[in-house]
C-alpha cells in the first residue's frame, strides 16, 4: 500500500531529525555591547568594504549572517577562492564579429541577482586564499563596484572575510592596492557572546542610529580633525607599507584617510564610543597613523587656550592629569607669543583654578614658566600666594633631587 | 595621607625622568590603607597606604611612582593575561612569579641617575638569571622556591599581574583610563621618546616595538618566500593554454588555472660571524618551504659562497638537498653565477650576515634576503668587507 493513503503518516525517522534540527535551529538574539559588531555596522553603514580578519571557524560569517538578518539584507556569499577571475571581471563572450560588436563581458548569475533586487550584502570569504589574478579582479568590484558589464546598485554592501596569515597555510598575501581599500577589522571570539550564543542566545547587531541635527557638526569636526593632523605632518598622508609584518594590513594614502574621514563622521553622527572609533580608524589607516589621528581628536576635545585666556572665570579643565598639564602648557605657551598684562593675568587665574580642582604638582612647571615671562612693571598678582603650595612642592622635590646628586 | 609629599614625589620623578611625565600625570592617585605599599589596577590608578607615604624619604617615593608606571607602560597586566592563557597557568602563585618576573624586566633600567636604588628591589641576578630580558623570557626560568622566598612581600597590584585585588575600584570605579585611552597615552610617551637623546636602551627598545610587536622571523620570511616564488609563477590563471571548462561553452574564452612550480635558489654568504644553529634553522626552513611551493626536491638549489662551505655542506649532506659550491668570494659572484643557471631561478634567498657588496642592478629573479645579527663586532677595515644596507629591490626579512 502507498504511504500517501496512509491517513496519519506515522513519522519517518527523517521527519523526527528535521524536528530536532529546527529546535537546535531555534535562537534567539538580545542586544548587547560589542564593540566589533558595532564598528562592522558602523562601516558598513558609512559603505565602506570591511574586510574581518580571524581565525577560521570562530563565526564570522555567523555573524554576517546575523547583520543580513538584522539589516533585512539578502547575503550573498561568493567564496573567493573557488572563483575564477571572469567570474568578478566578466566572461568574455566572442560574438559574430567581434571587430564590429567587441566583445561583451557577461556578469555572472550572483552579480544578476544582486542588481535586480537592488540591495544587499556581498559577502566575499575566503579573500587571502584567492590567487593572484583573482585578486587583481576582485580591485574592480571592491573599487568600482562593477562585475562585467554591470554595476552595482548603491543599496549593495561589501563585506570580506580572510584568514591570518599565520593560520593560512596556503595563502597568498594581500596585494597592498586591494587592502588599501578596505577596513580592516580584526575578528576575535568573544568567550561570554560564545557561550550565550550556544545556550541559545546571540547578539543582535543593529544600523547605528545617527543624530540627524548633528550631521553638518559631524562632517565639520571629520574634516578638522583629519585636516589638522595632515596639514601637520605631511609624512603621514601616503605611506607604503615596507616593513614585511605590514604587508597586507591597512595603510595610510589619500583614499584611505578620506575612508577615516567618513568613519569619524559616522561615529560622530552616531555618538559612538572612542574605543569602537579607535578600531575603525587603525583599520583603515594602519596603527600608527591612526594612533595619531586619536591623539590629534584628543586635542581637539581639550579647550583651546586662547578661548581659556579670553574668559579664565567661566573655564573647565579636563579632569585627567596628563590632559590637564597639556592645557596648561598650551596656555603658557600662547601667553609667551603674545605677552601682554591682562593675558599674564588671566594665566594665573586659571593656574590657581588648576590648583584648586586638581593635583598640585602638574602647575609647577607651567607656574615657574610663567613667572619667568614677567616684564618690567607687571605686578605679581595676588593669585600667585595661592600657588604656595605648588612652590613649596616643588622645593621640596628639588631639595631631594639635590640631596641625592642627581643631574638635572 | 601626605597628599603633599607623594605629589612632591611625582613631581621629582617627572624632573629625573622627564620622558616619563605625561605617563606620571595620567595615574590617578587613590588613598588606600588596605594596599601594603604603593599599586596600580589596570585602569591607571595608583593606590598608596598612608603609612608607606609617611615612612618612605621622598626620592624612594619617586622612584616607586616610576616603577609603577612602568608596569602600565609595558602593559603586564594584558601580556600577564595572556601568558596565563598560553600556558594553562592559574592562582595567586602564578600571579606572584609574574609581578616578580614583571619587576626584573622593569627594575634593570629604572634605577640610578637620580632615582636611588631600594634596598629589597628584586632584581635578575637574584634569581640567578640575565639582566636585560622581558617579563615573558624569566616566566620560563625560574619556579617559586627559596631564592623568592624574601620576595613574597611585594605587590605592585593588578596593574602588574592581571589578578583583581580587593582595594580596586574597577572599570566603573571614577577616573579609570579605557582601553583606547590607556594605548593613546602609551603612544604618546612612545613618540616622545623617539628621537631623545637621554633615554635608556631598555626604554628606547620598548618605544619602538609598544606598537609595532616584532614578528617571529620563520613566519616573515616563509611569508616572502612564498609571495616572491606565487608572484608571477606558481598557481595563477593565466591564459596560455584552454580552461577545463571551455569546452562546454564554445562562445566562451576562459582562462585556465596552470601551475609552474618556481624555482628558489638560496645563496648562503656569511664570513663566519653567524651562529650555525641560526644560519642551520634558516637554511632548513626556506629549502622547506621551497619544497612546498615547489612540489618537488630538485626545484630547490643551494649555493655557497667560500666562508660558509663549511656549515653549508654538512647540512645539505644531511638534509638531501643539491648543494652547488663556488657561489664565489661574495655575493656578486653568487648572483651573477645563478643569474648563468639554466633553467633560471625564479626566487633567490640570500642567507648573508649584510657585510658583503650587493649587486649594483636588480638582478633577474626575484629576492629576498634573510639577514642575520651579528654576533660580534668586529672591525671592518679590510678590503671587501662594506656591510651596505640591502638594496631596495629585495624583501629583507631580519633574522634572530
Amino acid at each position: 500500500m502507498p504511504a500517501s493513503v496512509l491517513p496519519t503518516a506515522v513519522p519517518t525517522r527523517l521527519d523526527v531529525a528535521a524536528e530536532l534540527l529546527a529546535l537546535l535551529n531555534d535562537t534567539g538574539t538580545e542586544p548587547r555591547a560589542d564593540n566589533q559588531l558595532e564598528a562592522l555596522t558602523l562601516a558598513v553603514a558609512a559603505d565602506l568594504p570591511v574586510l574581518l580578519w580571524g581565525e577560521p571557524g570562530i563565526g564570522k560569517t555567523a555573524a554576517l549572517n546575523q547583520l543580513a538578518e538584522s539589516l533585512d539584507l539578502p547575503l550573498t556569499t561568493v567564496i573567493a577562492s573557488v572563483h575564477e577571475p571572469t567570474d568578478f571581471s566578466g566572461l568574455p563572450i566572442v560574438g559574430d564579429d567581434p571587430a564590429v560588436q567587441g566583445v561583451p563581458m557577461a556578469p555572472p548569475d550572483w552579480a544578476v541577482r544582486l542588481v535586480r533586487a537592488g540591495r544587499g550584502l556581498l559577502f566575499l570569504d575566503e579573500l587571502s586564499t584567492a590567487p593572484p589574478a583573482v585578486q587583481a579582479a576582485l580591485l574592480r568590484l571592491v573599487l568600482e563596484r562593477r562585475v562585467g558589464a554591470l554595476s552595482l546598485p548603491p543599496g549593495v554592501r561589501i563585506v570580506a572575510a580572510a584568514n591570518p596569515r599565520s593560520s593560512a597555510a596556503d595563502g597568498w598575501e594581500l596585494s597592498a592596492p586591494l587592502a588599501n581599500r578596505f577596513v580592516h577589522l580584526q575578528w576575535a571570539h568573544d568567550h561570554d557572546v560564545v557561550v550565550r550564543g550556544l545556550g541559545g542566545t546571540w547578539p543582535r547587531a543593529s544600523l547605528p542610529r545617527l543624530d540627524p541635527a548633528r550631521l553638518p557638526e559631524s562632517v565639520a569636526y571629520a574634516r578638522r580633525a583629519v585636516c589638522t593632523l595632515l596639514a601637520a605632518r605631511p609624512a603621514l598622508v601616503h605611506k607604503l607599507p615596507t616593513g614585511e609584518s605590514r604587508r597586507g594590513g591597512p595603510w595610510p594614502s589619500p583614499r584611505s584617510w578620506d575612508m577615516a574621514l567618513r568613519l569619524i563622521a559616522f561615529g560622530t553622527a552616531a555618538g559612538t564610543g572612542r574605543e569602537v572609533l579607535s578600531m575603525l580608524v587603525r583599520g583603515t589607516v594602519g596603527d600608527g597613523p591612526g594612533l595619531e589621528l586619536l591623539a590629534s581628536l584628543d586635542r581637539l576635545d581639550l579647550p583651546d587656550p586662547e578661548t581659556l585666556l579670553a574668559d579664565p572665570g567661566s573655564a573647565v579643565l579636563p579632569e585627567r592629569g596628563d590632559l590637564r598639564q597639556a592645557v596648561l602648557d598650551g596656555v603658557v605657551e600662547a601667553v609667551r607669543r603674545r605677552p601682554d598684562r591682562s593675558r599674564w593675568d588671566a594665566a594665573w587665574s586659571l593656574l590657581v583654578l588648576a590648583l584648586e580642582t586638581g593635583a598640585p604638582d602638574l602647575v609647577v612647571v607651567p607656574a615657574a614658566t610663567l613667572a619667568s615671562l614677567r616684564q618690567d612693571g607687571w605686578e605679581v598678582p595676588t593669585a600667585i600666594e595661592r600657588l604656595a603650595g605648588a612652590v613649596a612642592l616643588a622645593q621640596r622635590a628639588d631639595r631631594a633631587v639635590e640631596r641625592v646628586g642627581a643631574r638635572r | 595621607m601626605d597628599f603633599d609629599k607623594l605629589y612632591a614625589a611625582r613631581l621629582y620623578a617627572a624632573r629625573v625622568r622627564p620622558y616619563l611625565a605625561t605617563a606620571l600625570f595620567a595615574l590617578h592617585p587613590v588613598e588606600s590603607p588596605r594596599v601594603p605599599t604603593m599599586a596600580v589596577d589596570r585602569h591607571w590608578r595608583c593606590y598608596a597606604s598612608p603609612a608607606f607615604v609617611a615612612a618612605t624619604p621622598l626620592a624612594d617615593l619617586a622612584g616607586v611612582w616610576v616603577h609603577e608606571v612602568s608596569h602600565l607602560l609595558r602593559d603586564h597586566h594584558a601580556r600577564g593575561d595572556r601568558y596565563a592563557a598560553a600556558h594553562g597557568l592559574t592562582g595567586p602563585a602564578e600571579r606572584l612569579r609574574m609581578n616578580i618576573a614583571a619587576d626584573c624586566e622593569i627594575n634593570d633600567d629604572i634605577y640610578g641617575d637620580g632615582l636611588p636604588w631600594p634596598r629589597d628591589c628584586v632584581q635578575p641576578r637574584h634569581l640567578r638569571l640575565d639582566p636585560g630580558q622581558l617579563m615573558e623570557d624569566y616566566l620560563g626560568q625560574f619556579r617559586l622556591g627559596p631564592y623568592t622566598q624574601g620576595l613574597a612581600w611585594l605587590d605592585c597590584g593588578s596593574g602588574a599581574d592581571g589578578r583583581e585585588r580587593d582595594w580596586d575600584l574597577g572599570p566603573d570605579g571614577a577616573h579609570g583610563l579605557g582601553d583606547q585611552e590607556r594605548d593613546l597615552v602609551r603612544f604618546r610617551v612612545a613618540e616622545g621618546m623617539k628621537g631623545r637623546g637621554a633615554v635608556p636602551a631598555g626604554w628606547q627598545r620598548w618605544a619602538d616595538e609598544a606598537f609595532h610587536p616584532p614578528q617571529p622571523w620563520r613566519a616573515l620570511l616563509g611569508a616572502a618566500v612564498r609571495a616572491a616564488a606565487s608572484s608571477g609563477s606558481g598557481d595563477d590563471y593565466n591564459w596560455g593554454r584552454p580552461s577545463r571548462r571551455g569546452a562546454s561553452l564554445p562562445e566562451v574564452v576562459l582562462p585556465g588555472l596552470r601551475r609552474t612550480p618556481p624555482r628558489v635558489c638560496v645563496i648562503v654568504d656569511t664570513s663566519g660571524s653567524v651562529s650555525d644553529a641560526e644560519l642551520g634553522s634558516a637554511l632548513l626552513e626556506v629549502t622547506a618551504i621551497g619544497r612546498a611551493v615547489g612540489g618537488r626536491r630538485d626545484n630547490v638549489t643551494v649555493m655557497s659562497c667560500d666562508a660558509a662551505a663549511r656549515i653549508a655542506h654538512p647540512l645539505c649532506q644531511a638534509e638531501g638537498i643539491t648543494l652547488t659550491g663556488g657561489g664565489g668570494t661574495d655575493l656578486r659572484a653568487g648572483f651573477s653565477r645563478a643569474a648563468r643557471t639554466s633553467p633560471r631561478p625564479d626566487v633567490v634567498v640570500v642567507l648573508t650576515d649584510g657585510q658583503t657588496p650587493w649587486p649594483s642592478a636588480p638582478p633577474p629573479f626575484r629576492t629576498v634576503v634573510g639577514l642575520f645579527k651579528r654576533t660580534h663586532q668586529h672591525d671592518c677595515d679590510h678590503e671587501g668587507c662594506d656591510s651596505e644596507p640591502p638594496p631596495r629591490w629585495a624583501r629583507v626579512v631580519r633574522i634572530g
